[in-house]
């Protein structure tokens, strides 16, 4: 006799929106869109919600963390004209210089988009059109740039998406501004939202992709949002994530990116909004001589919860990866960085390192690192390390007896310590921005 | 005037007394070098004249300008315009070291009550007073003191000593570490901030300093006590004798 597993209030929700809410989904009455969907819902269905049993998910237990599952997001949201969208970004990531692609609720709003002088380089889809009429190209890309089997949170949004965009990059094209993807929840009532960015970038192309999330007022969200991306042979890719979602958001990201030959990918995370978040960073070495720089910031308060989980597959010789992650937490904050490296029996040379540091700021914050290495090859370098800690009283004198009020003494040793992870964005436009952020940050605001 | 009067101290947390009675006056316009075997105490005090939290003074007091500064937070001590220059300055990774200089600057001129200095005004000062002290412009440029020599730090601090202009300057070991052309250089600087407004400590090991900082009067530590004061001869007393009768043992 089959036991029945007992479902949750938000699985059951999930479920029901699934079964009524096909129908109205993007691609609904397109065979091969359906059948992923299809696919994708089992998947997930099979597992459930993640809960601490899972290994990968200990710490954060969606089960417990999601009471609710709340009903699809109206397709269209809230109208919004370009001030609304540079508020939700906030005044120093509004005045970086971009090519903007706006999503609004997984829409995307070409009217509010500055795509100039960007034609033959790149090309931008509403991915809720593509789903529509999936082309050969589609359906050999979405969900298999760097497959991870079972993961259920991808899985629920390739079950439940509704928009987001395609961006294609040409081969050899050279973008001086970054493409930044606006990704913004404007809603009336509580709702959810899965959105999907696919991104390929040709070989030898060199661009900055800038993925920010925010919200257009405080109703609660939640946000499960996926983004793939190919990097051709040789690409440079620098990938930017400002996550800045609103304080009642459940933000759900992840990330799965597959590197060509000798690509350089050189990625970041700055962690400041949403209640619970769990980012999910997927790099997969498809090609030898491959290059990812993954790092990120974390400024969390409150009773605020940050999961960053990563997977990085050395599946080919000779790539290089590092991951530099530095929280700062205060009140009952809880920060989290799991990373796993596998380097698989052919993987030779791989050279892969590790560092997560947390400044825990009260006695209640909780710091959680976990490294894991997976290592098959025999002529490898890999390493990691880990610390947690207050701000050094030591630095603090030291400042003090220089004059510097006690207050402002430890905002700059705070700043000092986010810094050193800022210091790993290339680019100094979007380095300061994030560098006023946390300034703004410590102030409260 | 700077005025200790029989000063206990402690670390805090612990029973032991470190400085067990001292009473030392400096009047302005004084340089007063206080010297002293190892594990005499002459440390501590300067970190108990800065404010430092480990310790705790359990007994007498300390004046400066008639201000009892044993009650004030470090930073404002500094206002009141005492200076420590550290026998270990501190490396800060990820401060640069033109932030730190102009919001110490910033800070104190805002305890002062006078406005803040522009960005020209800032550099002019910073690169002139670098200038004297052979500071090179990418020691500037770099996360404090990260990466500096002993003798670069000590550079350093006789900097931020000439940019913040204390009236008290409490110098601990700065000779320590340095060559004989970084020891002059460090005192050149320290010779220029001598003046009628300024009170000096000297805190050092050994004499040599005092070939180039030429103190008004010479204090010996011992014990956590003032075991014997004299004119800068007393000094050059001490490099012969050595501290044996001040209770150190001969190596």
């Amino acid at each position: 006799m089959a036991t029945e597993v007992l479902k949750t209030k938000a699985e059951q929700e999930l479920a029901q929106q699934f079964e009524t809410g096909m129908p109205n989904l993007p691609g609904s009455d397109v065979g091969w869109t359906k059948a992923m969907r299809e696919a994708a819902w089992q998947t997930y269905a099979a597992a459930g919600l993640p809960h601490r049993r899972v290994e990968e998910w200990k710490y954060t237990d969606l089960r417990a963390l999601l009471k609710d599952a709340y009903p699809p997001a109206p397709a269209l949201g809230e109208a919004l004209t370009a001030e609304n969208i540079d508020a939700a970004l906030g005044e120093h990531v509004a005045a970086l210089d971009c090519h903007r692609i706006v999503i609004v609720n997984g829409h995307f709003r070409e009217e509010l988009s500055d795509l100039d002088g960007i034609g033959g380089q790149v090309e931008v889809r509403s991915l809720s059109e593509a789903l529509s009429d999936p082309s050969d190209w589609l359906q050999n890309t979405l969900g298999q740039v760097a497959p991870q089997d079972g993961d259920v949170i991808a899985s629920l949004n390739a079950a439940l998406m509704t928009g987001g965009v395609i961006v294609r990059v040409a081969a050899e094209a050279k973008l001086e501004k970054p493409l930044h993807l606006i990704h913004v929840a404007a809603v009336k009532d509580a709702a959810g939202l899965a959105t999907r960015n696919i991104v390929d970038v040709g070989a030898d192309a060199a661009v900055t992709l800038l993925e920010s999330y925010t919200g257009h007022g405080a109703i609660p969200v939640q946000r499960n949002a996926v983004t793939e991306l190919v990097a051709g042979d040789k690409a440079d890719v620098h990938h930017i994530k400002l996550q800045n979602d609103n304080a009642h958001t459940a933000h759900l990201s992840t990330w799965m990116t597959r590197l060509g030959t000798r690509a350089s990918y050189r990625a970041f995370q700055f962690s400041t909004g949403a209640d619970v978040a769990r980012n999910q960073i997927f790099v997969q070495f498809a090609g030898e001589g491959g290059l990812s720089h993954v790092s990120g910031a974390v400024l969390s308060r409150g009773k605020q919860h940050d999961d960053t989980t990563m997977v990085i597959d050395h599946a080919v010789p000779e790539c290089e990866s590092r991951e530099f992650f530095k929280l700062v937490l205060d009140d009952d904050a809880r920060g989290i960085v799991q990373c796993k490296v596998n380097v698989q029996r052919d993987a030779q040379k791989s050279d892969g390192h590790q560092i997560a540091h947390g400044l825990m700021l009260s006695e209640t914050a909780e710091f959680d690192s976990k490294p894991e290495l997976e290592i098959f090859a025999d002529d490898v370098v890999c390493g990691h390390g880990s610390t947690s800690g207050q701000v050094d009283e030591d630095l603090l004198f030291y400042l003090r007896a220089r004059g510097i009020p006690e207050p402002q003494a430890r905002a700059l040793l705070i700043e000092a310590f986010i810094g050193e992870a800022l210091e790993k964005i290339e680019r100094d436009d979007v380095r300061e921005a994030f560098s006023a952020l946390t300034s703004s940050w410590l102030k409260g605001e | 005037m700077l005025e200790i009067k029989n000063l206990h101290v402690k670390i805090a947390d612990e029973d032991a007394e470190i400085l067990k009675g001292i009473d030392l006056t400096i009047p302005k316009g004084e340089v007063h070098a206080i010297m002293g075997p190892n594990g005499s105490g002459k440390s501590t005090l300067a970190y108990v004249l800065a404010g430092k939290e480990d310790y705790e003074i359990t007994e007498g007091s300390i004046h400066w300008n008639g201000e009892d500064v044993t009650e004030m937070e470090p930073d404002e001590r500094a206002a009141a315009g005492v200076f420590l220059a550290f026998q270990y300055p501190i490396e800060i990774p990820g401060v640069a070291t033109m932030t730190f200089l102009r919001t110490a600057m910033n800070a104190l001129r805002k305890a002062r009550g006078e406005d803040e200095l522009s960005t020209p005004d800032f550099m002019r000062i910073v690169k002139e007073k670098a200038k004297e002290l052979g500071v090179a412009d990418d020691k500037l440029k770099r996360p404090l003191n990260v990466g500096f020599s002993g003798g670069e730090k000590k550079r350093q601090e006789i900097l931020q000593m000439s940019l913040l202009e204390p009236t008290l300057c409490v110098l601990d070991e700065t000779d320590s570490g340095l060559d004989i052309d970084a020891l002059k250089i460090v005192a050149d600087g320290v010779n220029r901030l001598r003046g009628d407004d300024r009170a000096m400590l000297v805190i050092t090991h050994y004499q040599r300093l005092l070939n180039y900082i030429v103190p008004d009067q010479v204090h010996v530590l011992s014990d956590g006590k003032i075991a014997r004061s004299g004119g800068k001869e007393l000094a050059l007393e001490l490099e012969e004798s050595g501290y044996a009768e001040f209770g150190e043992q001969a190596a």
